[in-house]
This record gives structure tokens, C-alpha cells and sequence, in this order.
């Protein structure tokens, strides 16, 4: 085979991918590929069927399936190419990717620009070191989803949960209108992982109790999963004697975090935050390795769809510059997290335009003062009613404000 | 008498502190949009919840569609509803927004494809 | 009831062992398994060393018999296609009592015949590996490191390929006499031999008092593991132990598998339970601090994975001092071949462990030769491990090596239903894992998993409800949504 030569290949033909995809040919980029493993493109929006999707993008209430097709269609509409059933193997630092395929063989591409839409997978039991025995029953919300939603497989009918992420809560939903009994949500922090929405309309509404500061100290079983020992934690997440608690159960399902799948990003060298687990970006959302682009959860964990896609389209914005001039303007300008922040992302900005930074807060603030300070002096503050870690928070910052090169850092309190 | 509930109607999860006689709103805090109001009203009056699942699908390259309802169906409903989604059997193709059940329950509402099933021969054997 | 000339029961490493090196001789051979796959005992739960034989007593079994089979083990995994690396290994020192020690192991290695055993200086340990740490060494040539799954595995299909027969899923449950021959007693019926071997390791104590030989003593000596990421692993090529303990064991030390992850573990303590693979927190906790000290990159990122394995070991009854292997024929046992207590260096000595006990076999009854055996076994193709031209080549011969199923280890559609049309017919979600590495990597078959069991319904027409996870009764799944 020989070399395909592109001016931008898009990895992921998700909801990242797609958005880029189209607004580059909306942009009058042509020579555009994605790359897509599945055989339909669309990405983790396909497995979620419950609906929530679209509410900022589209004003109205779109399940996943629904969501992933406005975006597919108009790409059909576009005649962009999508090589589905298609894995990338490998990206390199001068943007060839090798990629194979049972139609198209051994691929080698090489672009202009390549932009990483991966997106994330879930944290393992593996990951978070749980203990006990090793029975079947024991699995990610993700993996449960795919199952009962994609593959039409029922995976128990007696179920914990691990983690109140969203996919926890929806799946604690899902599992209740397929008659499972879900005896309770466990979180391990103070307060819930998902959305407040989640919490009473998948978990309120089927009076499924949600444990807080409780975790899994013991998984009983060796065929099938016979129990789960739960058990309530202090405030340094040890699990206070006494206070355990016996569930008998088939199934456990762990939502306990995404991470974003950056496997090929290392292998074109490019830089990670270990905050994010994505990687390190200016304002359009270009890696350590020029020409090389990451947007939506490969580059950090959102909690929406819709905002996936905005910033997937402001990355194909940049690189249809990028693309244009062979080169974008530098941005020299450090963004850090401060005391109260998680991350932010931009890392770096300009400071000749406006942009929109990315971020969360460590713990739940109500009310919420956030803070973006140069040089010790305030150069932006405003507050929020109430400020979630599940909630990514978005913050505009205007280019008159920035003064010279110093470091912004961003608070909250 | 003090009601205060989290509304649902998008992902802001707007914390509703009111004051309400059961059937009626009194008074309203927290609602940053007026759809807050609306929905703490019909949630006093009769709560409402819309849901989705999947059908069996026979013939289709692969053996679900992902549906929603077209409108929210009573809340002492919902189990009903998935029996009659369990009970469905539908032939491919399917296409997206195609009604696979008008007025589900007398209820007022339909059953929607939210994805395309082709039928199985399009891929063909591997 | 057709009558076999000889009953294995027990399908770990030294089970197939004995089968391969039993099928050499024309002989009508089954082998009883009670999991679903071989080689989920003690053989699949341990470090994944070829040890050297330094650390065992001269003149014992365990000494001579390792020793024997490390010495052969380049031609034995060339042979079966098991994937195997001689690193050596070093084993650290930074006290005059740590060398002491050190001098010690290199002594009783000599005397025990282990090659190459030398002390190395902090120069030397540099050019083999500078980051190990500590101030000299005694470096052992002759270790190495395998993958056990595999490596049990090519023995059993190497054994079947020569015309051994499987009953996996046969749990042995009672034996007797019978006028000349013996009956044994499986879940899944009965079985008839003139000869039984007993290779069932943790339950080789309980098998030998089924056979008539009681009095037997096995202890669980269970060690707790966490599997890193194949990042942690980088860089890393030889196994580097801490000073041995004042007792002679090692502590918690780092190991590379032959895969590239690292293996942080053992530790050690005894249990009553012999089936009992419990990790629990506290030894979780207890490795993360202990490893730590020896391997900078012990960090919850990097883990992906935690287990336990069982060491069966023989012990007195009264003084419950740990005894050497027992490999023996009697003459108050006619027919019986009794493997009691086989443990570390079990894996490293199985195919020595295994010709003595046909050699026992042998002095009571002549064994003809199979002209037809073939000692060769190819295993499963890895694309990972392959260049770019044969990469190439393979997708143009088979579109299934395009189809990439496991994205962190990179196995395809090929390779998955090879595994899935494995000679031995194991089903098991567990039995693809152990045969292509598929769901082994970092996302623990989170893309990987349901496209597996899809694939393995597919291809063996099982129903939803009759998938197992690995063991008996771990079902995946109570039905259909949509029946």
C-alpha cells in the first residue's frame, strides 16, 4: 500500500471527530480523512440510549443515538470519507499514522494535520485496586451498557454500584426498567459524581439509595458473584471498622471514572497533563507535537456531549488556519489551577483573542467565587450559585484583560 | 408548606426551594430559567417522566433499536410502558424517528425509533 | 467401559507435563481437569520465573530436578513455540550480611550444579542493568522468564496433538480398586485406568488419600500480586530480587513477565483454604508499601490488575516443616504414579518432574515407543509481535489480522478465533484471555470484552446463559433483554 497523503486525518469518528470533521469541510478544507474502528461511526453515543443529549447545541432533549445522527448525516451530506472498521496503530511525530483495516489492509497516511479524538475508557476494578475474590458479575457501567443496550445480553438481576458517575446513575435506571433490583449506589466521596438531574430521576425515582463516603471492601464469589461487603469510609477513605455492610448481589458495577485513551498520542510524543490524563494544548487546542490536535474526552473528561462538540469545532477552526498559513499565532501566556481548581485547560493562550476556559472545581462550592489573577492582581472574578465537580464550568476570558506574558492562575472558592 | 426538589429539565440541576399548599406554588427560589417553574408545577400536579429502552428487532444487523417516547408518560406508568416495549417485536429496516407503537397505552404519546437498524443482508456475511 | 492405560488427574504444568512426556509411548492416556481450562491452579498464579535452582537444598528433588529442566529450556520452548526470554536475574546486596547471604546462595547453586553464578560489583550490575539498585550482586545467568498460561497450555495441546485425551470440567471425587484396574470417579462419570497419576497439586494431599496413600500434609502458602501496566514495565529486561531475608525467602520484589508488564509480589502468608484466591485489602495496602520501596513506578496508575495464587506445600504433620517433592511408586500401590506437593520451582521442573515419574512408571511396566510422536507445537501467531512486512502479508492472506479486537495488546480477529477453535475446545472468556493476551491490558477488555463473548457464542452456538467467565458457574449473563 502505498502512502495516502491527506491534509488533516481525524482519529475517532465520535461525536469529536464528526464535529471536526464537518466544520473543517465547512471551512473549505477537502482532503480530510476519519478514521473510525467500529463499523458504524458515532462513537460511546451509540450504547447511550437514554436521552438528555443536544439541550445546549440543539435546544432540545436528544437521545445519544439521536445526537451521534444530526452529526452523522450532515457528514454523510458532506461526503466525508469515514474509514469505519478501521484501527489506527500508531501515530508519528511527523503525522503518519499506520492504520489497518479488513478492507483496506495495511493503511499509511500522512497529513498536514492530524487531529486526536479518541476519546476515553473507563477505570477498572484493576485500577482502583479493589479486593477479593475474581467472580463473573463483576464489570464496568460501560460494558454493562454496551451488553444490554447494543448486544441485547442481560448481565444480572441483582446489582450494586460502585461510583455515582453518570453512567452509574443511568445504568442504575436501565437495570430497574429491565427488572433488575438495584440495591444501592456507593460513592466514596461526600458527594455524588453525577449530575443532580441524574440523582433524582434515576435514582430518587426508584428509590434506589445512594451511600455516600461508602466503598467495596470485599467482592465474595467464585463462579458467580455471591455478595459484595460494603463498608462506610472516613475522611481519609479508610473504611471504618464496624461499619460493614453485607449485600447479596449477582453483579457489581463500577463507575468509577473515565480516563481519557491516549495510547496513540504517546506514541507520537506527545505531552500529557497528568491532572487531565489529556494532553497539554494552547487555545487551538494544539499538542506539544505541531499539527498534532486534541479536542472532546481524549483531552479531558466532559460531563456533556454538546460541549464535545463546540470544542472539536474551535480546534477545526484552528487547524483550517493551521492548514491555511502553515502555522498558528504562538500563545506564550501560562494558565494554571490554582487553590479550589482541578485543572484548566487552555494550558496556554495567546492573549490576543477571546477564549473560553475549561474547568472544575476539587469540591462542591455554593456559592462559588472564581477568580483568574496575573501578575497578583485580579484581572477577572465572577460567581456562580454553586460550583460541582461534575460540572465542568465554562469561563470566558476577554483579550483586553490579559497584560503582557505572566502567568494567569485561576481560583475558586 | 416547604417543597424543595431538583429540576431535571436540563443538565443546569437547578436546586428548587418553594413554598407550595400541595397543589399550587406559593413562592419560587432557585429556578434560573422560567421552564423551573413549569416543571415544579406539573411535578406538584402530576409528576411525569419520559424513558427510553430498546425493541427486539428481527432481521436487522443487529438484534436491538434504541426508542424514546415522544412525550413524558405519568410516572406510575413507566413499568407498564416497558412491558408493552418488552411485548414488541419489530422487522427491519428501521429508521430513525419511525413510530414503532402510536399512542402507547392510550397515553398519548409514541414510541420512536432513535436509531437506524438496516436490514442484515446490507453487511452480508464476513 | 473402555479401559485407559493410564488416568492424569490434575491438568496444571505438571499434569500436561507427564501427558507430553507419557504420549512418547503408545499408551491410551486421558487427563481429568475440574476447571473448564488447564493450568488455573498454582501454575497460572505464580511469578512466571525459570528459575536457576540456587535457593534449594542440595540434593533434593526440587534442586535436581530444576536444575535438570532450566538446563533444556531453550530447546523446550523452541519446540512447543512457548515465548520465553533468559534474562538471568540479579539478586541485590548493600550489607556485608546481605553478601554473606548472597555467598551463601551462590554456594548451595554450585553445589547444586546451577550455571554461571557469580558476584558482580556495582560496575558490572551498570552494564547489565543500571537500575538496579544496591551495592553488588550475585547475577544468575541460567533464570528466565515465561508465560505460564502458554507454556501449560502447548504442553496440553502437544499432548493432545499426540493423542492424549481432555475431559475438562471432570472433577475427581472417589477412586477403588477393580479386580486389576482402577475406577475413578469424576462429576461427569466414571473413568477406568491401570494406571493413575495423581498431579493435583494443591489437592495432590486429598487425590493421594483417594488413592490409598493417606497421611499426606499440604499447607497453602498463598502470595498476592498486583500486574502494572506495560509503562512501568519499560525499560526494564531482567529481574532484579532484594536481599534475601535472615530466613532465605525474598521479599516483595519487582518482576518483569515476558509480556513486558511487571508483577509487584509476592507476599506470603499461609492459608487453610487451598481454593481460597481471595486479594484482600490489607495485603493490597502491604504491597503498595513494600514494593514501593523496591520499584520507583509502583503507583496506582499504573495498576492494572491484583491476584492471588496457592503454593501446595508438603509439610510434616507434626513439626509442619516444609518437605521436598514427593514423586513416588509403591508396592502397596500397584497402578499408582503419586506427585504429592509439587510447588515452586514447579513451573521450571515440570518436564523433569515429568520424566521421572515416567521413568517410575516405566520400571514396572515396559512402555513401547510411539514412532508418531512429535515432540513440535505451534501456538497461536501473534500480530503484535510481528514486523511490518509480515503484518502486511498476514492481512493480505487473512482479512481477520485487519480487524483489531483488543486495542491495548493489539490482537485481531485472527487470533481470537484461533483461540476460540483452540484444540483443547476451552470456551471460556478466560480461556482466549490466557491464549492471546486479549482484555490483559489496561482497559481490561472494556472495548474488548463483548465483542469476545459475541464471538464465542458465535462460534461454539452457545446460548447467552451458557458463557463462562472461566470457572464452573461463572455465567456472564442470566438471558436476553429481548428474549
Amino acid at each position: 500500500m502505498n502512502l495516502m497523503e491527506k491534509d488533516c486525518i481525524i482519529i475517532g469518528g465520535g461525536p469529536a471527530g464528526l464535529a471536526a470533521a464537518i466544520r473543517l469541510r465547512e471551512a473549505g478544507v477537502r482532503d480530510i480523512v476519519v478514521i473510525e474502528r467500529e463499523r458504524q461511526a458515532g462513537g460511546i453515543l451509540r450504547q447511550c440510549i437514554h436521552d438528555g443529549f443536544g439541550l445546549t447545541r440543539f435546544q432540545e432533549s436528544l437521545s445519544g443515538p439521536e445526537y451521534a445522527w444530526r452529526f452523522l448525516e450532515k457528514a454523510v451530506d458532506l461526503n466525508i470519507p469515514l474509514l469505519t472498521e478501521t484501527t489506527a496503530l500508531k501515530v508519528c511525530p511527523d503525522k503518519t499514522v499506520i492504520a489497518v483495516s479488513r478492507r483496506h489492509g495495511w493503511l499509511r497516511l500522512r497529513a498536514r494535520a492530524v487531529v486526536l479524538a479518541m476519546g476515553c475508557r473507563e477505570r477498572t476494578r484493576g485500577a482502583i485496586g479493589l479486593p477479593g475474590t475474581r467472580p463473573a458479575g463483576v464489570l464496568t457501567a460501560g460494558v454493562a451498557q454496551s451488553y444490554i443496550n447494543i448486544h441485547n445480553l442481560m448481565i444480572g438481576r441483582d446489582a450494586v454500584i460502585l461510583g455515582s458517575g453518570d453512567i452509574g446513575l443511568i445504568m442504575a435506571r436501565r437495570l430497574t426498567l429491565e427488572g433488575a433490583r438495584v440495591h444501592a449506589v456507593l460513592e466514596i466521596q461526600p458527594h455524588a459524581g453525577g449530575l443532580p438531574r441524574n440523582i433524582r430521576q434515576c435514582l430518587d425515582d426508584y428509590g434506589i439509595p445512594l451511600l455516600l463516603e461508602h466503598t467495596v471492601v470485599d467482592i465474595r464469589g467464585t463462579g458467580r458473584l455471591e455478595s459484595i461487603l460494603a463498608a462506610k469510609v472516613d475522611a481519609n477513605r479508610n473504611p471504618v471498622p464496624g461499619s460493614e455492610r453485607e449485600f447479596r448481589c449477582d453483579t457489581l458495577i463500577l463507575s468509577v471514572g473515565l480516563i481519557p485513551e491516549n495510547e496513540l498520542s504517546l506514541t507520537a510524543g506527545i505531552e500529557l497533563d497528568p491532572r487531565t490524563g489529556g494532553a497539554i494544548v494552547d487555545e487551538h487546542y494544539q499538542t506539544s507535537v505541531p499539527g498534532i490536535f486534541s479536542a472532546g474526552n481524549v483531552l479531558h473528561v466532559h460531563d456533556l456531549v454538546d460541549f464535545v462538540s463546540l470544542e472539536a469545532e474551535t480546534l477545526a477552526e484552528s487547524v483550517a488556519v493551521f492548514l491555511k498559513n502553515g502555522c498558528l499565532e504562538s500563545c506564550p501566556i501560562a494558565l494554571k489551577a490554582g487553590s479550589g481548581v482541578s485543572y484548566v485547560l487552555p494550558h496556554t493562550i495567546s492573549g490576543t483573542r477571546e477564549v473560553t476556559l475549561s474547568l472544575r472545581v476539587r469540591e462542591p462550592l455554593k456559592p462559588c467565587l472564581i477568580t483568574v489573577r496575573q501578575a497578583g492582581g485580579t484581572v477577572l472574578s465572577r460567581r456562580f450559585a454553586k460550583a460541582l465537580p461534575a460540572e465542568m464550568i465554562h469561563l470566558p476570558l476577554e483579550a483586553e484583560i490579559v497584560n503582557g506574558r505572566t502567568p494567569l492562575e485561576v481560583t475558586a472558592v | 408548606m416547604k417543597t424543595s426538589c431538583v429540576c431535571i429539565i436540563c443538565p443546569k440541576g437547578c436546586e428548587l426551594e418553594g413554598e407550595t399548599d400541595g397543589q399550587e406554588i406559593l413562592s419560587l427560589e432557585g429556578a434560573s430559567c422560567p421552564r423551573g417553574r413549569e416543571y415544579l408545577a406539573q411535578e406538584l400536579r402530576d409528576p411525569r417522566r419520559t424513558i427510553t429502552s430498546t425493541v427486539l428487532v428481527e432481521g436487522g444487523e443487529s438484534p436491538l433499536v434504541s426508542v424514546r417516547l415522544s412525550a413524558p408518560v405519568p410516572k406510575n406508568q413507566i413499568f407498564a410502558v416497558m412491558e408493552a416495549i418488552r411485548r414488541l417485536r419489530v422487522v427491519a429496516p428501521v429508521s430513525l424517528g419511525e413510530v414503532l407503537l402510536p399512542d402507547l397505552l392510550r397515553l398519548g404519546c409514541d414510541l420512536i425509533a432513535t436509531h437506524q437498524v438496516f436490514a442484515a443482508e446490507k453487511y452480508g456475511p464476513r | 467401559m473402555e479401559c485407559f492405560d493410564v488416568l492424569i488427574i490434575g491438568g496444571g504444568v505438571i499434569g500436561n507435563a507427564v501427558a507430553r512426556e507419557l504420549m512418547r509411548y503408545k499408551l491410551r492416556l486421558g487427563l481429568l481437569e475440574k476447571e473448564p481450562d488447564v493450568g488455573t491452579g498454582a501454575s497460572g498464579r505464580n511469578t512466571g520465573m525459570l528459575h536457576a535452582g540456587f535457593s534449594y537444598a542440595p540434593g533434593s528433588l526440587r534442586a535436581k530436578l530444576c536444575v535438570e529442566a532450566n538446563a533444556e529450556f531453550d530447546r523446550v520452548a523452541r519446540e512447543l513455540d512457548v515465548p520465553f526470554r533468559r534474562t538471568g536475574k540479579l539478586v541485590v546486596g548493600f550489607t556485608e550480611e546481605d553478601r554473606a547471604r548472597l555467598l551463601h546462595y551462590k554456594a548451595i547453586g554450585e553445589q547444586n550444579g546451577v550455571p554461571g553464578l557469580e558476584m558482580i560489583d556495582r560496575k558490572r550490575m551498570d552494564a547489565i542493568e543500571p537500575a538496579a539498585g544496591g551495592n553488588f550482586a550475585m547475577y544468575s545467568p541460567s533464570s528466565g522468564i515465561l508465560n505460564p498460561f502458554l507454556y501449560t497450555i502447548a504442553l496440553a495441546e502437544n499432548a493432545h496433538a499426540n493423542g492424549a485425551e481432555y475431559f475438562l470440567e471432570h472433577e475427581v471425587l472417589d477412586s477403588r480398586h477393580e479386580g486389576r484396574v482402577r475406577r475413578v470417579v469424576t462429576t461427569r462419570g466414571d473413568f477406568l485406568a491401570r494406571w493413575v497419576i495423581n498431579c493435583a497439586g494443591l489437592h495432590s494431599g486429598r487425590v493421594s488419600a483417594m488413592l490409598g496413600l493417606p497421611g499426606h500434609t499440604i499447607g497453602g502458602f498463598k502470595g498476592e500480586y498486583f500486574v502494572l501496566d506495560k509503562r512501568a514495565g519499560e525499560g526494564v529486561n531482567i529481574p532484579i530480587y532484594p536481599p534475601p531475608r535472615p530466613d532465605g525467602g525474598f521479599p516483595t520484589h519487582a518482576t518483569p513477565t515476558i509480556d513486558g508488564n511487571m508483577l509487584v509480589g509476592p507476599n506470603s502468608l499461609w492459608t487453610d483454604d487451598l481454593t481460597d484466591y481471595t486479594v484482600t485489602r490489607a495485603s493490597l495496602a502491604e504491597l503498595i508499601e513494600d514494593g514501593g520501596k523496591m520499584f520507583s513506578r509502583m503507583k496506582p496508575e499504573y495498576f492494572i490488575r491484583n491476584f492471588a495464587g496457592i503454593r501446595p506445600k508438603r509439610m510434616d504433620p507434626a513439626t509442619r516443616r516444609p518437605l521436598d517433592f514427593l514423586i513416588e511408586t509403591r508396592d502397596d500401590a500397584p497402578g499408582i504414579v503419586n506427585l504429592v506437593g509439587i510447588e515452586s520451582p514447579g513451573l521450571t521442573s515440570a518436564l523433569a518432574v515429568a520424566r521421572m515419574a515416567v521413568r517410575l512408571l516405566a520400571t514396572r511396566e515396559p512402555l513401547e515407543k510411539n514412532p508418531l510422536f512429535t515432540p513440535l507445537r505451534k501456538g497461536i501467531l501473534r500480530f503484535a509481535d510481528q514486523d511490518e512486512t509480515t503484518r502486511r502479508r498476514l492481512i493480505e492472506e487473512n482479512p481477520d489480522y485487519g480487524e483489531i479486537i483488543c486495542r491495548c495488546e493489539c490482537v485481531t480477529r485472527a487470533e481470537i478465533l484461533a483461540a476460540i477453535r483452540n484444540p483443547l475446545e476451552v470456551a471460556t472468556v478466560n480461556g482466549v484471555k490466557n491464549r492471546t493476551r486479549a482484555m490483559m491490558g489496561r482497559c481490561q477488555g472494556g472495548y474488548c470484552q463483548t465483542r469476545i463473548t459475541e464471538m464465542i457464542m458465535e462460534e461454539c452456538g452457545k446460548a447467552p446463559t451458557e458463557v463462562l467467565l472461566g470457572k464452573p458457574g461463572s455465567t456472564l449473563f442470566t438471558g436476553r433483554v429481548r428474549p
